[in-house]
């Protein structure tokens, strides 16, 4: 799998022009005595020193999502699509008795257990459950959470820095990383949006 | 980069700066020389002692024409002048019989003992010249030479910099002291 660093993946504002130079320096008064070449230089270098001090610097508790909702292993599945459902969330932290984390449970670990697939559309699932008399939906009663869940979840620790974290989203090709604290209780999640929202905004996203 | 592909150049020209630009550039220098000058001739003239010297035309290019460039600023201007002009009469009291050594040694200690400094003033390399070649009423000034012309003028100019540059609303003289 490729994996590209945060200098290779050089964003959009990089690719400024010199005629971009030109007209910003025509918007300032006075003579600057930088050649437009010159500038363009300095201006790409500061901005990768700034991009790598955003992947090294912020932090999973910097942009994570506080709350979680964690779920026990012995709920029943209806009622934990129903939380989820309610919450508008498509996955979370699975936890024994103790809190601890033991799997991660998601929309994915749903459309498994029904037989239709990993990542069938919507259309799919309609039509499936048009043509057949017993929708494979009723699969899901009398389970458990901890039944269908992904084991052995992918963790993050909250001092992970969010180029670790992109990189982790890359190559495990998930979604969210739920973040545990040293004895493995969930303290939060982060989402590839929260990691989107991090990348435009530097912080943490505002709440919906 | 190819070693004569380099001296292509290829690289583009800063743009052309306002007229309202250039007028105050105009007004900035004219005053500053115009102050210099008038003190020159009218105060010391009969006395042997001098309050200008050539590389102030080349200061108040950046000073007055330049003001944002870090090379024009007051660090710069009153570092650069008063270091090279150090340079200049030392290479000329130590080196001077044969001028070309002298000459030479002097520009280029310079160069680097301004750049050493963070006090890199083009003028100053002439500063550092002119203590060597500038004839029988240089030398005459010994290291005084350092002081006045070179200090005193320097200062007079960065005055009338700082009262000119500060008047126009999008000019700002200078960007940093030290």
């Amino acid at each position: 799998m490729k994996k590209s660093s945060p200098e290779e993946c050089a964003p959009l504002p990089l690719e400024i022009s010199e005629e971009d130079v030109i007209e910003a320096m025509k918007s300032i008064p006075g003579y600057i005595d930088i050649t437009p070449g010159d500038f363009k230089e300095v201006y790409q270098t500061a901005y990768n020193l700034a991009i790598k001090r955003l992947f090294n610097t912020l932090t999973a508790s910097q942009i994570m999502t506080e709350s979680v909702l964690s779920i026990d292993q012995g709920m029943d599945l209806v009622e934990a699509a129903g939380l989820l459902a309610q919450t508008r969330i498509s996955g979370a932290p699975v936890v024994n008795n103790e809190g601890k984390i033991v799997g991660i449970v998601s929309e994915k670990d749903f459309l498994k257990e029904m037989g239709v697939g990993e990542k069938p559309s919507f259309m799919q699932i309609a039509n499936h459950c048009l043509n057949n008399k017993n929708c494979m939906i009723g699969r899901l009663h009398n389970k458990t959470v901890g039944d269908i869940m992904t084991r052995q979840p992918i963790t993050g620790t909250p001092e992970m820095t969010i180029g670790a974290i992109s990189a982790l989203f890359a190559e495990k090709q998930i979604n969210r990383l739920p973040i545990v604290d040293e004895e493995g209780h969930p303290v939060s999640i982060v989402t590839r949006t929260d990691l989107a929202y991090s990348f435009h905004f530097c912080g943490r996203r505002p709440k919906p | 980069m190819n070693y004569f592909a380099k001296m292509k150049g290829g690289g583009q020209s800063p743009p052309k700066v306002g007229s309202i630009e250039v007028l105050w550039s105009w007004i900035g220098s004219f005053l500053g020389i115009a102050a210099v000058s008038l003190i020159h001739s009218k105060m010391l003239d009969q006395t042997g002692l001098m309050m200008i010297i050539g590389s102030f035309g080349a200061s108040a290019v950046l000073i007055y024409g330049a003001v944002r460039s870090p090379l024009a600023q007051p660090r710069n201007l009153l570092g650069g002048h008063v270091l090279s002009a150090i340079i200049g009469v030392t290479a000329f009291q130590w080196l001077g019989g044969d001028t070309w050594p002298a000459a030479a040694v002097a520009v280029s200690t310079s160069i680097a003992v301004m750049h050493l400094t963070k006090t890199l003033h083009p003028p100053g390399g002439a500063t550092a010249l002119i203590a060597v070649i500038g004839g029988e009423s240089v030398h005459n000034l010994g290291y005084l030479y350092v002081l006045m012309p070179t200090a005193l003028g320097a200062g007079v100019m960065l005055a009338i910099a700082l009262i000119v540059n500060n008047i126009p609303k999008n000019r700002r003289y200078p960007e940093f002291w030290s």
